[in-house]
């Protein structure tokens, strides 16, 4: 089908997923002064789940390694962000 | 000690596509990788090797599997060595531990080997025993813990409904291990180098001095693979006359209720048969499909 | 394919085996020396991601004669199709060219599927004779006394020496950050792609999109179809599938609040579009940052030891008629190839012997592109170009077309009208119109 939801979408990418994350998200930071939760919004891999105190769960597994959220986030230090140990992370095969 | 770890290259599962028009698999979009259950065989087998051990990695399969052994080189096995033989067909369990045990006496017989009990792709777990059959060695399967000492294998299996068990054999054995995952170390730069281009020794049937009748194993035959099409069945749903609080307790009891049922009497067999066959159309076991 | 330890020092290690440095290690190898090209993937392209239509063929064909024959290429393109939207109309150009060197070798364009490409470019490399190492990330270099002198890989004894180090890893180039020649990005410099792979039957695509045989079609589109973000969408026709995704400036992304895949599914329901993807399959969802502020985000392209090339330098040209990314890889990753060749020859690698980089990208057109079209990328992510001015174009096509019996009005009289309705003042008008003649004309 030609139309799907993101969950569709991100089935059809192949991760292997890397003992520890490559990503890590300091939730003091959200939550002490951001408002706008960037992250939220444009990762491509919907990754980042606002909580209700304003910090943020993060899940490592799905991630592209893009790089987006580290460079919409207007806060220093709340990212931190490198790319996983070699031969781990996303596999595209077509893109 | 020696040891021969056995690894087999497997499609990932998240990979795998069946067409669903064909029922084939979709080749071109399938990535291969070493399976997991062997993967945790390999680790244990170096955390095992003692200071003059060795341990020595095996595939059966296609030059494909060429990466996987040097996967495991480069994780510091001393040996890797691949069997495959254009004459070859689909690998099946029995043909596989026939390649296997003519490999390692070949090669020089250790004095275990691990294998991972199941694959991710036909996961029948059959080759260790098989494999132990071939060489007349003895198996333990399902491990999930084991420790060498003094030349025997004490090892704990994980059996059905959550049943444990304790096995204890003489060395040389074959255990087929069921432990939780565990990775295969990181690999340093300089062995990762090194085993880019290593070359990996190819054990054909000449090789092996195997003829097409010792290939040859009594046992079940493929004839055709077909993609399960699950049958329609009736879903459950509660009693909607019924109030909340008990359509909720129907919910949970997920239509399980106590047995129950109904006794066919009287009338001739071909009734009472028809009866026991309406019985489990109604309750979804048979198709609702009318002969003509 | 050679042999070599981790013991040894290189003359050249190029990290990152897209189609800069695949590109760059063909041409230091070939000229003999001794090259290690790093890639942190499973197999080169396994992380590259790109719309992707491949502007060169010309370039590829210097180093690998008739290279298409050889490589998995999709379709050359011989129409490329811009399109102005609203959310209800679609303007297009419509471009079809039947001339020598478009459809006869060495053809002006290919679509390609990035892991497959890279991965044979990366296979040219080490036929060549680079040692190609995958499953390696570098995470930082070496350095003695100020210079690079190798690199770091992210395993046990991961310290490997190299001569020239030339840095082609990619838009998040942490390597030409740790160095100090790359600042960090705004949001408004890069605009993050999402993209889909669609399966189709190739009858299906050949009849659709009016192609025969290798024939394909590049679309791109700008307007509302990203509606109020800034940036644009496209589709490609592959072999057997579609490459379609939408582009958007992350800073505008994050103002307006709009997750990509919805935009990309808003994309694809398009009336204008939605035709196009019929029946099609989702085969590949993914998704990358493209370097599109060009000559503005550029770093220091060298120091000593190291040098920057491909995405990592911001060779990336999104200028509204060009979407050009990976033939200024490969233009930038032969420059640096150029240049180490040149500084292992005469054995010194400060940044005063690399400095040669400069000449080798203005010989190979590189610079000279990105300095001429350097107004392009800012004008081409101004508001009014992005949401205004194709709004304006649809509608004024809508009104002028419209047959409902009312009496016709000639085009002067109903720019007027379209000049009141999105209030546009003339000093606007003539001051975009100095920006498009500024970024395009000389």
């Amino acid at each position: 089908m030609v139309m799907t939801t993101h969950e569709e979408k991100m089935r059809t990418v192949r991760f292997r997923v890397a003992a520890t994350p490559h990503i890590v998200v300091n939730s003091d930071i959200c939550r002490a002064s951001c408002s706008i939760h960037a992250c939220v919004y444009v990762c491509p891999a919907n990754l980042f789940v606002p909580l209700d105190d304003g910090g943020i769960l993060f899940n490592y597994e799905q991630c592209f390694e893009c790089g987006t959220c580290y460079i919409a986030c207007n806060q220093e230090g709340a990212i931190r962000w490198s790319y996983p140990d070699g031969g781990y992370g996303v596999t595209f095969r077509e893109s | 000690m020696h040891i021969a770890v056995c690894l087999k290259h497997v499609p990932d599962p998240s990979t795998v596509e069946v067409d669903p028009l064909t029922g084939l698999l979709a080749e071109d979009r399938v990535l291969y990788m070493l399976n997991p259950a062997d993967e945790s065989a390999l680790e244990l087998a170096l955390r095992l090797r003692p200071a003059n051990g060795t341990v020595t990695a095996l595939s059966v399969g296609p030059i494909e599997a060429d990466a996987l052994l040097r996967e495991a080189l480069a994780a510091g096995v001393e040996r890797a060595a691949r069997v495959w033989d254009a004459e070859l067909g689909p690998l099946k369990p029995a043909l596989t531990s026939i390649l296997l045990a003519a490999t390692l006496r070949v090669i020089g017989l250790p004095d275990l080997v691990l294998c991972g009990g199941h694959s991710a792709d036909r996961g029948s777990g059959t080759v260790p025993a098989l494999l132990a059959e071939q060489l007349d060695w003895p198996a333990v399967t399902d491990v999930t813990r084991f420790e060498i000492t003094e030349g025997r294998a004490l090892a704990q299996r994980r059996l059905a409904r959550g049943a444990r068990a304790e096995s204890e054999v003489q060395l040389p054995a074959v255990l087929g291990l069921d432990t939780e995952r565990i990775r295969l170390r990181q690999a340093s730069l300089p062995k990762l180098m090194q085993a880019q281009h290593a070359p990996i020794p190819l054990y054909s049937l000449e090789a092996l001095d195997l003829s097409p009748q010792d290939l040859h194993f009594p046992a079940m035959t493929l004839h055709e693979v077909m993609p399960p099409r699950p049958r329609a069945r009736i879903m459950f749903a509660p009693d909607a006359t019924a109030s909340a609080q008990e359509r909720v307790a129907q919910i949970l009891s997920a239509g399980i209720a106590g047995k129950s049922g109904q006794k066919v009497e009287g009338g001739t067999p071909e009734q009472q048969a028809d009866a026991i066959i309406d019985f489990l159309r109604q309750h979804g076991f048979l198709e609702q499909r009318i002969a003509s | 394919m050679s042999v070599a330890t981790a013991s040894e020092v290189f003359d050249v290690i190029v990290v990152g085996a897209g189609p800069a440095g695949s590109t760059a290690a063909l041409l230091c190898a070939r000229a003999g020396l001794k090259v290690l090209l790093l890639e942190r993937g499973e197999y080169p392209g396994a992380k590259n991601v790109s719309g992707a239509a491949f502007y060169g063929s010309a370039i590829l064909n210097e180093l690998i004669p008739n290279w298409w024959e050889q490589a998995p290429v999709e379709r050359y393109i011989c129409r490329r199709d811009i399109a102005f939207m609203s959310s209800t109309t679609s303007v297009a150009l419509d471009f079809h060219c039947a001339a020598e060197g478009y459809t006869t070798p060495p053809y002006n364009g290919f679509i390609v599927l990035r892991p497959r490409f890279d991965r044979w470019l990366a296979a040219q490399a080490e036929a060549a004779g680079a040692f190609l190492l995958t499953s390696a990330v570098v995470d930082d270099v070496l350095r003695e006394n100020g210079r690079v002198v190798g690199v770091r890989v992210r395993r046990e004894q991961g310290e490997i020496r190299g001569k020239v180090v030339i840095a082609c890893d990619g838009v998040n180039s942490f390597l030409a950050k740790k160095v100090g020649l790359q600042r960090e990005f705004h949001a408004h410099e890069l605009s993050l792609g999402v993209k889909e792979v669609l399966g189709l039957d190739p009858a299906i695509i050949e009849d659709r999109f009016r192609l025969s045989g290798d024939e394909g079609i590049a679309y791109e589109y700008l307007g509302a179809i990203t509606e109020d973000v800034h940036g644009g969408a496209f589709l490609y026709t592959n072999r057997d599938s579609l490459s379609l995704g939408v582009i958007g400036q992350v800073s505008s992304l994050v103002e307006r609040r709009k997750r990509p895949y919805e935009l990309l599914e808003r994309f694809k329901a398009h009336p204008a579009v939605a035709p196009l993807v019929r029946g099609a399959k989702l085969r590949e969802y993914s998704a990358h940052l493209i370097p599109e502020s060009g000559w503005t985000m550029k770093p220091t392209l060298y120091t000593d030891g190291m040098l920057v090339a491909g995405d990592a330098a911001g060779f990336c040209l999104a200028a509204g008629l060009y979407l050009e990314g990976m033939n200024y890889a490969m233009q930038s990753g032969l420059a640096a190839a150029e240049t180490a060749i040149d500084a292992c020859r005469r054995e010194r690698y400060s940044a005063r012997a690399l400095s040669g980089y400069r000449k080798h990208l203005k010989q190979r057109n590189v610079s000279t592109d990105f300095r001429a079209y350097r107004h392009a990328p800012a004008f081409v992510n101004s508001a009014r170009l992005q949401n205004l001015y194709p709004e304006v174009v649809a509608s004024g096509m809508e009104q002028l077309f419209r047959v409902d019996g009312s009496a016709k009005r000639k085009i002067l009289p109903l720019a007027r009208q379209l000049m009141r309705q999105y209030q546009l003042k003339p000093g606007e008008l003539l001051r975009d119109g100095y920006q498009v003649v500024r970024a395009y004309l000389w």
